[in-house]
């Protein structure tokens, strides 16, 4: 009886718990801003720019309806860069050009900001592999925009402050952070430098390692020769680009042999899954190596991830130790409230409980963790796969720094602790951490 | 007798055009090399109001820079030369420089170098993508064009020959949001290092000039559209900052 009892209740219960999830994810995205906190966030007036399908508005300072040269005399006048770009493009010098109303419309007041679907209406190959490579998850460029904004700190910083971040993931709603408008040349996308834009800094810096690896000095040293217009192939290049390696043959999809995860996480390389990638770079490896040596220079990496994740991991032990012991100064519940006020305060240490929105609004403890984590280790990763040894080496260093200093600091607490084992909290910790110009504006102005 | 006629008027006509080809590129100009007192005192009778933006600007005497330091002291190829952005970063490197270079427009510029024409005059839309004189130095003004004390509507105007006007000014107002919240970064800073040892605390200092640093970072990124400077080397940086003077005035304290 009660057997029958459950098997009738927990399919429902379940079933109404799936419903009342799937409602409230819904719910959550219905607000002023995006994505999973858009009730949380309105945006900046710019951000139309970097996602122009959820926040562009066209201006209404002109009346009337233009098409093709009409748009062009006006706009000699006035924006004369924009019509010498578009006049040197291939859409311009074909027998039949697309015309600037075929890309934004031609009533003026309601002129869009082309998005891939409108640069799909033409380019059906290349936006079809753009759109489908969402099946390889994150990171990828084509779910670039939603991962940001979903992100906690995107949500819970000032809306102009992490105007930054879209600049990049805007990636994902328009096709010019590749091929810059208005000349959009294929020539121009296959070269390095049209990547180093956003892959660069801190936590990517893959203009750094690739220029520094052989690959990279062979392309700075000959480039410039090189006949650009031809196709990511087989022995069209001396030396491989970016786009050579993540978009070989020319396919739009970054994600297409991704299995590291950008360096975030660990992984186990030798899933059958991951096999398959590893067989897809020994491959295209292949074009100018031999496979055993490819597959060595692989085997190196998996060593290489391997070391920096036991440095990592001895890190993360360390600080969550401290959090068990409460020694971590200023405890989450004595620092302003973060990520947006979660119901439980709690030191975020590691991957999976949001180390990478624990940059700010944290003790010094964890920001050393963070940045060995997202700085030393990414950096070391984009050496190891772009073939820069001294990168690595680099990294490697100073990671080793950063978990000295990470030991270090721990015992201070835990001696601190011990030395005044009955000494209560510091009287005005909170005040102290959570007052501030701009901390005090951030609360305001999220 | 008519071939030699027909010859002699060809080599006249190239002995011509030769001659005039000549003068056009300045050969048979006194070509240098000059003195800059020299540039100065022809220049400034030819183009007085140019010499008053050099005097008057950030490059002016005062500076130590004089023509020669952009020009090179040859008239032939002077402007071109100090159009180029390797003059400018042969000075202006670090931040400066990589900011520019990672942004767009940097990218650019160094990806069609090879029909990048530094002959062209920095008029608007001359240009494919700017260098650093195409917004700096405007059609050929010898004072800073972007600077914030020459008025906004010289730089809206500047980026509008390429830009849409309503795309400029968006751009710019968030420009001064994402600033004026460095500043408070900044002054939150500031304010929590005076506090101690009447600010003059050694490492206190030490982490106001880094502060100090990244929000230069912003103003890079910002002012040249890079968003790595606006972003990881900027706001986040001194977030870090934050965290590390509260951290050093904590442990002064105990």
């Amino acid at each position: 009886m009660r057997l029958k009892l459950i098997l009738v209740v927990l399919p429902i219960a379940a079933l109404l718990a799936v419903t009342a999830g799937f409602a409230y994810v819904q719910w959550s995205k219905g607000g002023a801003g995006t994505g999973l906190y858009s009730r949380d966030w309105a945006p900046d007036p710019v951000q139309g720019y970097w996602d122009p399908d959820n926040f562009y508005h066209s201006p209404d300072s002109v009346v009337g309806v233009f098409e093709a040269e009409l748009c062009i005399q006006c706009h000699q006048g006035i924006t004369p860069g924009i019509v010498a770009d578009w006049s040197t493009s291939r859409h311009a010098q074909t027998s039949e050009p697309v015309y600037c109303n075929d890309c934004h419309g031609s009533d003026h007041q309601q002129l869009r900001l082309p998005t891939p679907d409108v640069c799909g209406s033409c380019h059906k190959k290349q936006h079809g592999e753009f759109k489908d490579e969402a099946r390889y998850g994150f990171p990828s460029h084509v779910l670039a925009m939603e991962r940001a904004v979903d992100a906690p700190h995107f949500a819970d910083k000032p809306k102009a402050e992490v105007q930054s971040c879209v600049q990049c993931h805007s990636v994902a709603t328009k096709c010019d952070s590749c091929h810059t408008r208005h000349r959009f040349n294929t020539a121009e996308a296959r070269r390095p430098e049209a990547c180093i834009t956003c892959h660069s800094g801190p936590p990517h810096p893959d203009d750094e390692s690739y220029f520094g690896s052989a690959h990279g000095k062979l392309y700075l040293a000959e480039g410039k020769t090189w006949d650009w217009s031809k196709p990511l192939a087989k022995g069209n290049y001396k030396a491989p680009t970016c786009a050579y390696c993540h978009m070989d043959g020319g396919r739009h999809q970054v994600a297409h042999k991704s299995m590291w995860k950008f360096g975030l996480r660990e992984i186990n390389p030798q899933t059958s899954k991951n096999q398959v990638l590893r067989q897809r770079w020994i491959e295209l490896c292949n074009d100018c190596h031999q496979e055993k040596e490819a597959e060595q220079w692989l085997a190196e990496m998996d060593q290489e991830r391997k070391q920096v994740w036991g440095k990592l991991y001895e890190a993360e032990a360390i600080l969550k130790d401290l959090r068990s012991n409460n020694l971590i100064q200023p405890e989450a519940e004595d620092r302003p409230p973060y990520p947006m006020g979660s119901l439980w305060p709690r030191e975020r240490i590691g991957f999976f409980e949001g180390q990478a929105s624990a940059f700010y609004n944290v003790s010094a403890i964890e920001r050393d963790y963070f940045e060995m984590w997202y700085f030393d280790n990414l950096g070391s990763y984009k050496s190891a796969a772009h073939g820069n040894m001294h990168g690595v080496e680099k990294g490697h260093k100073k990671m080793s720094a950063s978990l000295e200093r990470i030991k270090t600091y721990a015992g201070e607490l835990r001696a601190a602790s011990e030395a005044d084992s009955n000494s209560k909290k510091g009287v005005g910790v909170a005040e102290f951490w959570s007052r501030g110009a701009y901390t005090d504006y951030n609360r305001e102005h999220n | 007798m008519r071939l030699v006629i027909s010859i002699h008027r060809t080599s006249l006509a190239c002995l011509l055009s030769m001659v005039i080809h000549a003068v056009l590129a300045g050969d048979l100009l006194n070509d240098g090399p000059f003195t800059d007192k020299e540039c100065v005192n022809c220049h400034v009778e030819r183009e007085p109001e140019l010499i008053q933006q050099w005097r008057t600007g950030a490059h002016g005497p005062e500076s130590g820079l004089v023509c020669s330091s952009c020009h090179g002291d040859r008239h032939r190829g002077s402007a071109e030369k100090a159009r180029q952005n390797n003059t400018c970063s042969s000075c202006h490197q670090g931040s400066a420089s990589h900011s520019y270079a990672t942004s767009k427009h940097g990218v650019i510029v160094i990806l069609e170098s090879t029909e990048q024409n530094w002959k062209k005059p920095l008029k608007t839309g001359s240009y494919r993508a700017p260098g650093c004189s195409y917004c700096h130095l405007h059609d050929g003004d010898h004072d800073d064009t972007m600077t914030t004390d020459r008025g906004p509507e010289l730089r809206h105007w500047v980026c509008s020959g390429c830009h849409g006007p309503r795309y400029v000014r968006e751009q710019f107002a968030n420009a001064k949001r994402q600033l004026e919240i460095a500043d408070l970064k900044l002054a939150e800073g500031e304010e929590l290092i005076g506090d101690v040892d009447n600010g003059q605390n050694e490492m206190l200092l030490k982490l106001r000039k880094r502060l100090i640093h990244h929000r230069k970072n912003v103003l890079y990124g910002v002012g040249h559209q890079s968003p790595d400077y606006q972003w990881w080397l900027g706001q986040p940086a001194l977030d870090g900052d934050l965290i590390r003077i509260r951290d050093a005035i904590n442990k002064l304290n105990h």
